[in-house]
């Protein structure tokens, strides 16, 4: 009993740590007031911090990437909503099949997915666009937001929707009073869930970048290919940072322990 | 608050009947059950009804006006539904004011007409609560008052009472009856339960299998039931199986079980010497001295109940019966018991249904 707890523990704290030390490794080594990313750091400085920001390809590469994660987010909000509303009229087996289309992108390999969309911007007339990348984030962040709505949506008990209309609802007057307020914790999650997948994507970038433009990935990337300076873990920090300001935009608009 | 008029009602699932021409009528103020077992279509009948599902023929009719081609929103009709259908999000008082938002209706008069309704179902100060924090009972009148607060046309009720324990349940019934009858709203109800249904109904619809078996009074259906199945759904019924001698005068027959010889009242009409099945509702037996020209029968089985006590009577032909005794009444040793029946309660019907 004892020795079964005691195990048991020591694996939580074994796999935080293991889900926790990179974080830390990175969070410290972009503090460091040295000049090579090291641990422990050298000193205590905000100064790569500054570094990033004076690096014109860096700061760009953030400039798109948050762009491109704002219109996903919002895009695959909007039609991933429509998309599991619609599938709510389906009969169960017909579900199920919406179901594994709307996330066909999870399902295949993410190269292969990229492939894919190469040829067919190409064809389209959108190859090494800013808006082809866009339609590549958008395809990649849906599956994410979709399902995330889509159990939001399960949740609600259907004679909702009977009594609001009994009561004199319209349609749109139900889905505005009811549906969307009970779909709301589903639905900044799966918002939160898009902008990060967004953000952190990278196969589908580096195939689909327009000429002369980079993601912060990518950006990174290049840059860590040349130089190995702590302005890279400062960037990752932000990444980090910028991940629990969604964790708090969920707690904030409707409670983790709804969400989760 | 108007007459309702149902009309050889069908709808099918696939090969399944879920309604067969069912016809009922409701007049003003009226409140009509709909009883019968899970899966005889009194809940299908009611979505017709409140218009969340189309049937495939037949017409409802609300004041001589057919309603098929109006949406549920346009019909005016109250909804109750079993597991009450609250909005979590929202407040008891804008779960009850929902209504009045869709219909012209100021801020004040919205209020007003809330804090009224929920005074009538005992829910004054919980307006701020979320259904949540409300009981099984508290949510169901919040559902009430839900449906009450639009003024229905009609109120519908679907197994209201399915979810609440026993005590709740006699509490919860009598408020709905009386709100009911206090704002003169014609009402369906939908339940299986057959005390539930006598004790609220000024009329009932048995129904079986997608069809209305009887459509009466709760008293008719109680003591002059149409056949064997709507006197078993509606009471603690035996039935002895006898022979029809002749009719006396019309309604009234002279039948045969075994030795004993009855003149009972039934509908008829009967061809003598045919089959019929003679319901004797406990309350119609009693046990005698022995007395000729009775039944026989010898006493298998008896539950001391205090009020009452409760006995199983075999009779020579196999059949058993069931029927109360006063309980300081002792029974003979070897059980040998002659019943008596009082023809005036008894009633005669068909072996199979018309």
């Amino acid at each position: 009993m004892t020795v079964s707890r005691v195990a048991g523990s020591t694996l939580i704290v074994l796999l935080y740590g293991f889900l926790l030390i990179p974080l830390v490794a990175v969070v410290a080594a972009s503090l460091t007031a040295g000049d090579f990313m090291r641990l422990p750091p050298e000193g205590l400085s905000l100064r790569w911090f500054a570094r990033f920001f004076q690096r014109g390809d860096l700061v760009e590469g953030l400039l798109l990437s948050l762009q491109i994660a704002l219109v996903t987010t919002l895009v695959t909000g909007v039609v991933a909503l429509m998309a599991a509303l619609a599938s709510q009229s389906l009969s169960r087996r017909l579900a199920v099949w919406f179901q594994i289309g709307m996330t066909l992108p999870l399902l295949i390999p993410e190269l292969l997915t990229a492939i894919g969309l190469l040829f067919f911007l190409y064809k389209i007339g959108l190859g090494k666009t800013v808006l082809g990348l866009q339609i590549g984030h958008i395809v990649m962040a849906f599956p994410y937001c979709y399902v995330s709505i889509a159990a939001a949506l399960r949740q609600i008990d259907p004679a909702l929707d009977d009594a609001s209309g009994s009561l004199g609802a319209s349609g749109w007057q139900t889905f505005r009073r009811v549906t969307l307020p009970l779909a709301m914790p589903g639905l900044v999650m799966g918002a939160v869930f898009a902008f990060i997948t967004s953000f952190d994507l990278y196969t589908v970038s580096l195939l689909l970048k327009p000429i002369g433009g980079n993601t912060l990935p990518l950006a990174l990337f290049d840059f860590l290919t040349y130089e190995f300076s702590p302005t890279a873990a400062a960037a990752a920090t932000m990444s980090v940072l910028l991940a629990f300001v969604g964790v708090a935009v969920i707690q904030k608009l409707v409670g983790l322990q709804r969400a989760f | 608050m108007s007459s309702v008029e149902i009309s050889a009602l069908r709808k099918r699932y696939g090969e399944a009947v879920a309604l067969d021409e069912v016809s009922l009528t409701a007049q003003q103020g009226e409140l009509v059950t709909l009883l019968g077992p899970s899966g005889c279509g009194k809940t299908t009948a009611l979505r017709c009804i409140a218009g969340f599902i189309a049937p495939d023929g037949g017409d409802i009719l609300a004041d001589g006006v057919s309603i098929l081609a109006t949406p549920s929103s346009k019909r005016d009709f109250g909804v109750v539904f079993q597991n009450y259908a609250l909005f979590p999000h929202l407040s008891v008082a804008e779960n009850v004011g929902y209504g009045l938002l869709f219909r012209k209706c100021s801020k004040d008069e919205r209020e007003r007409r809330v804090a009224e309704v929920l005074d009538q179902v005992q829910l004054g100060g919980l307006e701020h609560r979320l259904p949540r924090e409300l009981s099984g009972g508290q949510q169901q009148r919040v559902a009430l008052a839900r449906a009450l607060v639009i003024q229905p046309r009609l109120l519908l009720l679907d197994e209201p009472l399915a979810n609440l324990d026993a005590r709740l349940r006699d509490d919860v019934r009598w408020l709905i009856r009386d709100v009911q009858q206090a704002s003169r709203t014609t009402a369906f109800y939908v339940t299986h339960d057959q005390a539930e249904a006598m004790a609220i109904s000024d009329k009932i619809a048995v129904m079986k299998n997608g069809r209305v078996a009887q459509f009466a009074s709760p008293r008719e259906i109680y003591q002059r039931p149409v056949e064997r199945y709507v006197a078993s759904f509606t009471g603690e019924a035996n039935f002895l199986g006898v022979q029809v001698e002749r009719e006396l005068c019309p309604g009234r027959f002279r039948v045969r079980a075994g030795s004993a010889a009855f003149d009972v009242k039934g509908a008829g009409p009967f061809t003598p010497g045919t089959k019929a099945v003679l319901l004797a509702r406990p309350e119609s037996l009693a046990i005698a001295g022995v007395v000729a020209g009775q039944l026989q029968g010898r006493v298998t089985k008896s539950v001391f109940l205090g009020a009452v006590q409760h006995c199983e009577v075999v009779l020579p032909d196999g059949a058993s019966v069931r029927l109360g005794v006063p309980p300081d009444r002792s029974l003979p040793p070897d059980g040998t018991v002659t019943i008596k029946l009082d023809v005036e309660r008894a009633w005669l019907m068909p072996e199979v249904a018309a």
